[in-house]
């Protein structure tokens, strides 16, 4: 259907239907699945390397190359220490000396990474898109330019042009900057540090200090408000703080980094409290901004909001009429999940005949803090600013199973928030271990409006943790509308 | 109470009871009994048995003049409003909310050991002292062998290869299993339940004996729970069941393990973490008999290539222990010799052995099981039963849920049918099985028209560990209204991941829902709501050979 409609003259004038620019998750998704309608479809990419920058990428983008899945495998990697310590009260006797093989771990995840990028690769080779190596930029709303590796410039034509160039991670400007590194080097270093400062209180940040404390670093953790994770709900993230603290994680919340400078025994730090500190790593994770850059959008006259974020409309379409954008570079929620909706949405929209909008309702979402944490929908605080009736909250902490053997004083804290007019459940979450694996379904109840009573008329599967979210019985707290938590 | 004890059973609806229980001052049994409520079977129905009418509030108590142990709460003459015979997750759950309802309530209960007997129990029951909770304890402690060889691949190294200390594992185990006895002591004690040690046996239907002492009570509920179950061989003496399995004092060298169950199957991967070298013997072709066919092959090979040696179609027929005191295992192809252990994982029976039951006119079925409807009431109107004891669906939630419903039914005005569709499951077998409503034959039985999504993939984690470690999933779709009718998975985190997609499923959302909800990245539960093509479709039109089944796989692939 698509296809016909293609072949209706006008595709003629054009090289492609679709050129892509950017091979990550939202423009690989969005070319294979355009490709699929029939479209004949283009994708540009920079040449692999794990570090992103101007001139190097890799098919595969941030979230197989230098995010989600090098993450989650150096998270594994590191939650192994926590399993050694609770493996002894279940009677394993392990020797004093567990060597930790940083370099045998880098160099496993690199082949991993390598081999995904192939993956993704014949997957576009499979779906019929033409992959063009090199930097695409802007020449106008039907023309593509792409500087490839030799230097050599190649101009394109196509019918649409989908912007899928995603974001980077940026750095403070402060004395000495250049001095610290992004997570692009953090999942890449050559040295594992000993000691490590993380100035940020996002996810990234939180993840990191997980990480480099499961490999045995001491870890000090930088950020502005009083706990991390500023956009989650209060009462987890101070559950997650509590964690990372329980973990042995140095927090120091209400300060920032002022100042980096080169000694010898490591990088200097000083905080904005007049402390010093000595590491051999200094991680920024204070935010990503969307790679537009370098993109021409001039040329074809392309609007950005003041972030440098691509404006789009609801169906993923800029200002320009044959001008679209996907995933990080949109800035509306950076998660890959996200990004391949909206890719998806996009190639419906234009190549299936079949208008559809990316819907951003009760996306569920996770971070790989060690224990994890990971929520759907709204968070209490979201509920209340919300709520035209009463939000009834239900809690449960409790010791999971496996510390009432192991000693481990950690507890798993879940959450409901209900919507005491529908019953709705209209937030979820949950910190503790395999958090995100059992969010998931959660979503899918949450997203097609399951109320309190479809939850507790679920039979419990025991002993699991998730079952504790289908027998919370008794209201923990009330909240009037219009109160204030 | 009469009922014809088959399905169908009760026939009228709550509505209707909660409009007697306003109308009729007396209790709930009386009320039921008073009008003829009852429609007979006509599939199965054998007699509809009739007992006296007895007029309840006037009833003496049996107990009166030897025993006054309990103060009656009531304006009756009785002891307790509720007497529970048995505390464990059935009992104790319906003892706690009948006497949140306001009802008097005791429960007895056998004195506390690991394993169990005719004389020997304990508050807590199967899960918490038998099954559930000690079984997942010792699942946790033999799944860190499979995690120290995971960590190989992480960078991880260890000078000497870990060892296992059999002793400290058991002692803290049991540790925990006192501890939790004394939680569900406590929350009795705190619901204001009189509790009892010894042995419960009915009377008549409305008095309990426990060790001699007579107790009076408008209603009985039995919650006795199951027992393992062994064939009668040469030998079996020689044998243990999973009672002690989950106590032994030394690990297993060599171990066989008789059964193809979920029982089989989690011990198996329990020795095999503690490093014995484990043998399983069974019946079938596969384990898990009941179980979605494809799960059943997918967690054999999981299972094999973790170390695991089965012995498909071999029935056991003697047991012999030879003169170094290692146990030698014959069955129908053969013998295998050199076992430290030989388990039994054959099947649980009902306690219902010297209760006293067949006297009083408590109707059981072949199995030994307490016959009850679907409010958990048996053939006597004064007596009910939840949990093993009923071998309705035999699991913790689902004892919990009718011990719920069975408290809310008599002494809350509220008559509550538990409901045994679509509850999920788990095998803590390693690696795990999830599961919720059909498996694919039964899909294709009852709906015809069906859709299967399938996955098998190599998790994350097991691409960096180089182990053999895979995870299958599968949905099944009704063809006609997008309805999922059943999940099925096995691979790390299975029963955590379906307790959500149980909500789901319970709600009966269609496959087009489950599609709109995003991923959370990286998971393995991700895979549940991103499949988009179906492996195959099975039509009701075109016929069930294999050919056409395999047709309609590569048209869809």
């Amino acid at each position: 259907m698509a296809r016909k409609m293609l072949r209706d003259g006008e595709t003629e004038a054009y090289d492609y239907d679709l050129f892509v620019i950017g091979a990550g998750s939202g423009g690989v998704r969005a070319s294979r699945t355009s490709a699929g309608f029939g479209a004949k479809v283009a994708i540009c990419e920079l040449p692999f390397h794990p570090i992103s920058s101007e001139t190097i990428g890799g098919v595969g983008g941030t979230c197989v190359i230098r995010g989600c899945v090098p993450k989650k495998i150096l998270v594994y990697g590191s939650a192994f220490r926590g399993e050694f310590e609770d493996a002894r009260n279940f009677g394993w006797e392990l020797s004093e000396d567990i060597n930790f093989n940083w370099k045998k771990l880098l160099n496993n995840k690199t082949q991993e990474i390598q081999r995904l990028n192939g993956i993704y690769k014949r997957l576009l080779t499979n779906a019929g898109v033409t992959m063009i190596e090199g930097e695409g930029k802007l020449a106008g709303p039907h023309e593509v330019e792409v500087t490839q590796p030799d230097g050599s410039v190649q101009k394109y034509t196509a019918k649409h042009i989908l912007i899928a160039t995603g974001s980077r991670a940026q750095r403070v400007k402060i004395p000495g900057e250049e001095l610290a590194i992004t997570s692009d080097e953090a999942l890449s270093l050559e040295e594992l540090p000993k000691r490590a400062v993380i100035l940020g209180g996002g996810y990234i940040a939180v993840e990191f200090a997980s990480i480099w404390r499961g490999m045995g670093a001491t870890v000090d953790l930088f950020y502005r408000k009083e706990l991390p994770l500023r956009g989650f709900d209060d009462e987890m993230r101070a559950v997650v703080a509590k964690n990372l603290e329980g973990r042995g994680i140095i927090l120091h919340p209400q300060s920032t980094l002022t100042e980096l400078s080169k000694t010898d025994e490591g990088i200097k730090v000083v905080t904005d409290h007049g402390d010093v500190l000595v590491a051999d790593v200094v991680l920024f994770a204070t935010g990503r901004a969307p790679n537009t850059k370098r993109l021409n959008l001039a040329v074809a006259g392309v609007e950005t909001d003041k972030t440098g974020a691509i404006k789009v409309d609801e169906y993923s379409c800029t200002n320009i009429p044959s001008i679209w954008a996907v995933g990080d570079v949109t800035n509306r929620m950076n998660l890959t999940p996200v990004a391949l909706m909206e890719g998806t949405c996009f190639s419906k929209t234009v190549f299936g005949g079949e208008p559809t909008k990316p819907d951003y309702k009760d996306i569920p979402c996770a971070v790989f803090s060690i224990p994890p944490l990971s929520v759907v929908g709204l968070s209490e605080q979201q509920a209340l600013e919300q709520a035209t009736s009463d939000i009834l909250v239900f809690t449960s902490s409790f010791t999971p199973m496996k510390n009432t053997i192991s000693g481990r004083q950690e507890k798993t804290v879940m959450k409901l928030v209900v919507d005491s007019a529908t019953d709705r459940v209209i937030g979820a979450s949950m910190c503790g271990p395999d958090a995100p694996e059992i969010m998931q379904g959660i979503g899918v109840a949450m997203k097609c409006g399951a109320t309190k009573k479809q939850f507790d008329s679920t039979v419990g599967i025991h002993p699991s943790a998730a079952e504790e979210f289908v027998t919370m019985r008794s209201v923990t707290r009330r909240l009037t509308v219009g109160s204030k938590i | 109470m009469a009922t014809s004890l088959g399905a169908p059973r009760l026939s009228f609806s709550p509505k209707t009871l909660q409009a007697l229980r306003r109308t009729l001052p007396l209790s709930f049994s009386k009320s039921l009994h008073s009008k003829p409520l009852l429609r007979p079977s006509i599939s199965h129905s054998p007699i509809l048995l009739r007992l006296p009418r007895r007029r309840l509030s006037s009833r003496p108590s049996a107990s009166a003049g030897n025993n006054s142990a309990a103060a009656s709460s009531g304006g009756d003459n009785y002891d307790f409003d509720l007497f529970t015979i048995g505390a464990g997750s059935g009992g104790v759950r319906a003892s706690r909310f009948a006497a949140n309802f306001g009802a008097s309530v005791a429960v007895c209960e056998l004195p506390f050991a690991t394993i169990s007997s005719d004389s020997t129990g304990g508050v807590g029951g199967t899960c918490v002292l038998r099954g559930c909770v000690p079984k997942k304890l010792m699942v946790y402690a033999s799944k860190f062998s499979h995690e120290f060889e995971e960590s190989h691949g992480f960078g991880w190294s260890y000078e000497t290869d870990p060892k296992h200390d059999w002793g400290t594992l058991i002692a803290n185990k049991n540790a925990e299993l006192q501890r939790l006895t004394g939680i569900y002591k406590n929350i009795l004690k705190n619901a204001g339940v009189t509790l009892i040690e010894g042995r419960g046996k009915i009377i008549d239907p409305h008095t309990v004996s426990v060790d001699g002492k007579l107790y009076s009570a408008r209603h009985i509920l039995i919650a006795v729970g199951g027992r393992p179950n062994m064939p009668n061989i040469p030998g079996i003496e020689h044998a243990i069941d999973s009672d002690a399995a989950l106590d032994l004092s030394v690990r297993p060298d060599k171990i066989a393990i008789v059964g193809g169950g979920y029982i089989a199957v989690e011990f198996a991967g329990i020795f095999n973490g503690l490093m014995s070298e484990v043998h399983v013997f069974i019946r079938q072709k596969k384990v898990l008999r009941g179980f979605d066919e494809e799960i059943r092959d997918f967690v054999g090979e999981q299972m094999s290539l973790r170390g695991i040696e089965f012995h498909t179609e071999e029935s056991p027929q003697a047991i012999t222990k030879s003169e170094d005191g290692s146990l030698s295992l014959k069955t129908n192809k053969g013998t295998v010799s050199g076992f430290s252990h030989i388990m039994f994982a054959t099947g649980r029976r009902p306690n219902t052995k010297n209760l006293g039951l067949e006297d009083v006119g408590v109707k059981l079925t072949n199995n030994g099981a307490i016959m009850v409807d679907e409010y958990s009431r048996t053939s006597v109107e004064s007596i009910w039963a939840v949990g093993d004891v009923t071998d309705r669906i035999n699991l913790t939630p689902v004892a919990l849920m009718e011990g719920g419903a069975f408290a809310k039914t008599v002494f809350a005005n509220e008559p509550t049918k538990p409901d045994h569709r679509e509850v999920p499951s788990a095998v803590f077998s390693q690696p795990p099985i999830g599961q919720v409503g059909l498996t694919e034959e039964q899909a294709i039985e009852e709906y015809g028209d069906v859709d299967v999504y399938t996955a098998n993939f190599r998790p994350l984690k097991a691409t960096v560990s180089g182990l053999p470690d895979r995870i299958y999933m599968k949905l099944l779709v009704c063809a006609n209204s997008g309805k999922v009718l059943g999940v099925h998975m096995c691979g790390d985190d299975s029963p955590e991941i379906i307790q959500g997609v149980a909500i789901a499923v319970k709600a009966g959302l269609t496959k087009a829902q489950f599609d709109s909800t995003v991923g959370i990245h990286p998971t393995a539960a991700e895979e549940l709501v991103t499949m988009r093509t179906p492996t195959r479709k099975i039509r009701r039109n075109s016929s069930s050979d294999e050919e056409k089944v395999k047709d309609a796989v590569k048209s869809t692939t």
